[in-house]
């Protein structure tokens, strides 16, 4: 296929950006996100997880259930801040920081595995 | 907001969860993305015969309306519109219905977001007037919308055929399908004859598709050559995977088996996931046919009922070996192996799932 | 193009709606989505790309690849294919991102 297809339609990337992270080392979904944008636009990788895994599973030669899917991080869908930050206050037990995963006051912890 | 059993998506799998939960007493809440219940079946007028005891045959969306009647003159509270778009530290799933963001606090939660369809990458795929076939029947079926006049299909699994008949119904002309494959993959042969005039290029890939802000011809690359013809509809039927994302935000482990579409989530024979709080119904636990998905959704109600002390563990085995017999005899064998070994693999496996009782 | 006798549903819609796109006003009926709707009056295009500015259109109709993204009464980035029509609805094509300090979209 011409490598100037298109793979990822939200960040508009083909398939010789990603041959060219492969090559550069990238070996996972998450490698390849990093080095390109590939699957971090609106649709966060939901339909571009496939086709990437197909590339790399024939460019690397490695059998596709070898290959995981992308970290799929929250908010599961895009949300609007206002639509974020509202309601929270109506309950004690997280803040809007949870929501994303991530806690402001304790910066990176180890054990939330949720980030 | 707080309810015995959360359950997210109102699809086959997701209602009969609800309809099953609190059949048993349990108070449920149901919540759905979209503006209706019903989710992917709203828009299948296909006939479905190999449903589980208590379903009369019918097409999708008359056994999907008869559902949603009994869903609606239940105690379920449903909510449309409501999306699932985290986890607080918790445990509890947050939710937004666009205007703010808030925990429902639940016993049990069912996860059952249905499938994706797959993509399928080729120069011009992202021009207006290429979608999925799912995408094409939605607008036929649930929107009565035309969504092209000429069409061809890339692909001839099942539903590739089942979409290709109804948009022929409709009056679009298909021109023909397009199958890498060196033969037909569908295997309805009724559904075949039916659609016996549309030529199917075997072997063949789509070379480009172009046009001037939509779609307006296609070429394929076939063994006799290229093949170019105006269309102004292309539709991609590449099979289904699981939706994944609430089962990864729920820390669930995933595994992969190829027959049930690819990654899907770990699951034990109670449809527990490796998060002891979450089950799984429907086609997220592996693609599937009708009736076995609105029996996941009925083995996953009775197991999260169980968990949370609604059901005894003895009357839950009883009612869940009835549902896995029947689910057995309903489902393709292929598949239903998968599935028994990815649950057979979930025995093996270290705690927590095997811990949990 | 709108189906008005489905093959196996008959007359599906009855209410008639008027909306408009790009401030021209267009028909659709009750119960459709935005897409759907501007598609039965041949509207395809529904965006632009960020990167490229190629034209974007409905793709999975299922609310996840958001390809079908439309501006809806000043909203940016509202999914066409998950928001149902409604009488004097004003809808943009997305043809750039959205401007996250404006009081619409922060709120």
């Amino acid at each position: 296929m011409e490598k100037s297809t298109i793979v990822c339609r939200c960040e508009e990337i083909n398939i010789e950006e990603i041959e060219l992270a492969i090559k550069n080392g990238a070996r996972t979904f998450d490698d390849i996100k990093r080095l390109t944008r590939c699957g971090m636009g609106p649709c966060q990788a939901k339909i571009c997880m496939n086709p990437v895994r197909e590339i790399i599973a024939t460019y690397t030669n490695t059998p596709l259930e070898d290959i995981p899917p992308p970290r799929l991080r929250m908010p599961a869908i895009p949300v609007r801040l206002g639509a974020l930050a509202n309601g929270v206050e109506d309950f004690k037990e997280s803040s809007i920081a949870s929501v994303f995963g991530e806690s402001v006051e304790d910066g990176d912890e180890q054990n939330d595995e949720s980030v | 907001m707080e309810a015995d059993v959360l359950i997210v998506g109102a699809g086959p799998a997701g209602i009969s969860a609800a309809l099953t939960a609190e059949k048993f007493g349990a108070k449920v809440i149901l919540i759905d993305e979209s503006f209706s219940p019903g989710g992917q079946l709203r828009q299948q007028t296909q006939y479905f015969s190999n449903l589980p005891t208590g379903y009369a045959p019918d097409i999708g969306l008359k056994v999907i309306e008869t559902l949603i009647k009994h869903l609606y003159a239940s105690s379920v509270q449903v909510y449309t519109n409501h999306t699932m778009i985290g986890a607080y530290k918790n445990g509890m799933i947050g939710v937004t219905d666009g205007n703010k963001t808030f925990p429902i606090l639940a016993r049990a939660n069912i996860l059952a977001p249905g499938a994706q369809e797959e993509a399928k990458i080729f120069p011009g795929w992202t021009l207006p007037g290429v979608m999925t076939a799912g995408a094409a029947q939605i607008l036929i079926n649930r929107e009565s919308v035309l969504p092209g006049k000429r069409a061809v299909m890339i692909g001839t699994n099942n539903f590739a055929f089942t979409v290709a008949k109804q948009l022929h119904d409709c009056g679009v002309t298909i021109e023909a399908f397009i199958e890498e494959k060196s033969q037909i993959t569908c295997s309805d042969g009724i559904l075949r004859d039916e659609l016996k005039h549309v030529p199917v290029w075997t072997e063949s890939t789509v070379q480009i598709a172009q046009g001037t802000g939509q779609v307006e011809r296609v070429s394929v690359h076939t063994p006799e050559g290229r093949k170019e013809i105006d269309v102004d509809l292309i539709c991609i039927s590449n099979g289904f995977t699981p939706i994944l994302e609430p089962f990864v935000i729920m820390d669930c482990e995933l595994t992969y088996k190829k027959h049930l579409g690819g990654w899907v989530p770990l699951y034990n024979e109670k449809l527990q996931t490796t998060n002891p709080s979450c089950f799984i119904a429907g086609n997220a636990a592996g693609i599937t046919d009708l009736g076995p998905i609105l029996l996941t959704g009925e083995i996953a109600a009775i197991s999260a009922l169980e968990e949370i002390g609604i059901l005894n563990s003895e009357e839950a085995e009883i009612e869940r070996r009835k549902r896995w017999l029947e689910l057995e005899k309903l489902e393709n064998t292929a598949v239903c192996q998968a599935r028994k070994n990815l649950i057979a693999s979930s025995r093996s496996r270290q705690s927590p799932l095997t811990k949990s009782k | 193009m709108q189906i008005h006798i489905h093959p196996v549903l008959g007359e599906k819609f009855t209410e008639e709606v008027t909306f408009y796109f790009n401030n021209k006003p267009l028909k659709a009926k009750k119960g459709q989505t935005v897409a759907a709707a501007l598609m039965a009056n041949g509207i395809r295009n529904l965006g632009t790309s960020r990167k490229f500015l190629q034209p974007r259109g409905l793709y999975c109709a299922t609310g996840r690849c958001m390809s079908c993204f439309v501006t809806i009464n000043g909203v940016e980035h509202v999914l066409s294919c998950m928001t149902l029509v409604d009488e004097g609805m004003k809808v943009f094509p997305s043809n750039e991102d959205p401007d996250p300090g404006s009081e619409i979209n922060g709120s």
